[in-house]
């Protein structure tokens, strides 16, 4: 099930569309001129933390934070 | 909760009268420990005074709690509205299919990371259990994704074998939609799925949210729905701009709708806690507002009845006295 066309080259890196258009939207955020451009990078601000569970326990949850569009 | 601690206050009372033992020393007369004639005991008015200053506290918290709930909700409410336009294209294109059949089904639940919020992650969790009833059997699998620590409280005392991932602290920095993609890929990459469901409590109005449930297919289930027909099989009839497959674009767009719809319902979810936090802050207010008047009722009986009893020993010892000469 080859597909025709070429893959592009965010998919081919492992990247999911998500991730492509969080890093187009951070180029163009970056674009801005102050003071718009730090309210704008204010918006991008990441912070969760996430565990995965196996078997039923939580194993050490990861941290993510201010990583916008990674 | 504030509600449980005052009626166990309400309750404590009545054997605190009870327990005391009859044969009691005789004290001196102060206005602390007092015995009527026949032997009835009554509450001293330092108790009492001391519980009026507690319930009186816990009111104004409440009551501050209510307009901080109130502020926020402000400030979310028009975000959750105007965000309901991101998803609204996408279930005008690919359908809304909450009754599909597939093997993988991963339940995403939403919840709050902090308590005193009524019961809406409460009926959350009920939903997404009834979903994992319906969507079990042969074949069929489902898993959990949680969001928010009540959830994960709840579910871990008996589907702790079913979560998959869990997320805490999403609510630290004002919610934006970097964040909730960040968090949807993170999904979209840990866990396999035919379709996701996403739970989560729709904000109708302040006193109104419904628990909801949002479905997003993978792509490849899209592909067999749309050769079945219905909805999805006019997708045939829209044109392909640029060099992508059909197959590229079903996976984009499915990606897209899930980081969508996780925004809305992340977004409504926030709104629905804290109206029902309003709520719940309102409405232990009331019930503090109407145990303050109870109690000072009893403390003014009480006063009453020792400065009585004072009154009738000095007649009685002054006219003991009288007769005496």
């Amino acid at each position: 099930m080859a597909s025709n066309a070429a893959v592009p080259f965010w998919r081919a890196a492992g990247m999911t569309y998500i991730s492509y258009s969080n890093i187009c939207a951070n180029l163009v955020r970056n674009c801005l001129k102050e003071p718009f451009k730090a309210e704008a990078l204010n918006r991008e601000k990441v912070h969760f933390s996430i565990s995965k569970w196996a078997g039923g326990k939580p194993e050490k949850p990861i941290l993510r934070s201010d990583t916008p569009g990674v | 909760m504030a509600m449980a601690v005052f009626r166990r206050e309400g309750r404590r009372l009545l054997p605190s009268i009870a327990a005391r033992p009859i044969a009691a020393i005789r004290s001196p007369l102060s206005s602390d420990q007092e015995e009527g004639l026949l032997g009835v005991r009554s509450i001293s008015t330092q108790v009492v005074r001391n519980r009026m200053k507690s319930v009186k506290n816990i009111q104004k918290i409440t009551k501050a709690m209510k307009m901080v709930a109130a502020s926020k909700l402000r400030a979310v409410q028009g975000r959750a509205e105007n965000s309901r336009g991101l998803w609204q294209p996408f279930t005008a294109l690919l359908g809304d299919n909450p009754s599909i059949d597939v093997k993988k089904s991963v339940v995403v639940t939403l919840s709050s990371d902090k308590g005193l919020c009524g019961g809406i992650n409460s009926t959350v969790v009920k939903v997404s259990r009834a979903l994992y009833k319906l969507n079990s059997g042969p074949e069929k699998d489902v898993k959990f994704v949680i969001v928010g620590e009540k959830a994960k409280a709840i579910m871990f005392r008996d589907s702790k074998n079913d979560i998959s991932l869990s997320v805490t602290e999403l609510n630290k920095n004002p919610l934006n939609y970097a964040q909730v993609s960040v968090l949807a890929d993170d999904i979209l990459k840990n866990v396999e799925f035919d379709a996701l469901r996403i739970v989560y409590n729709k904000f109708h109005s302040v006193v109104a949210f419904l628990p909801t449930v949002a479905t997003v297919l993978s792509p490849e289930i899209i592909e067999k729905e749309s050769e079945v027909g219905g909805k999805l099989g006019e997708l045939d009839s829209y044109e392909i701009e640029g060099g992508e497959t059909k197959g590229e674009i079903l996976q984009n767009l499915a990606e897209f709708q899930f980081s969508c719809v996780m925004f809305n319902a992340v977004l409504e979810n926030a709104c629905s806690e804290m109206g029902a936090r309003m709520s719940a802050m309102d409405s232990s207010s009331r019930n503090a507002g109407e145990m303050l008047d109870r109690l000072t009722l009893t403390y003014n009986r009480t006063r009453q009845a020792s400065i009585t009893t004072e009154l009738i020993e000095i007649i009685s010892g002054a006219s003991a006295l009288e007769a005496a000469k």
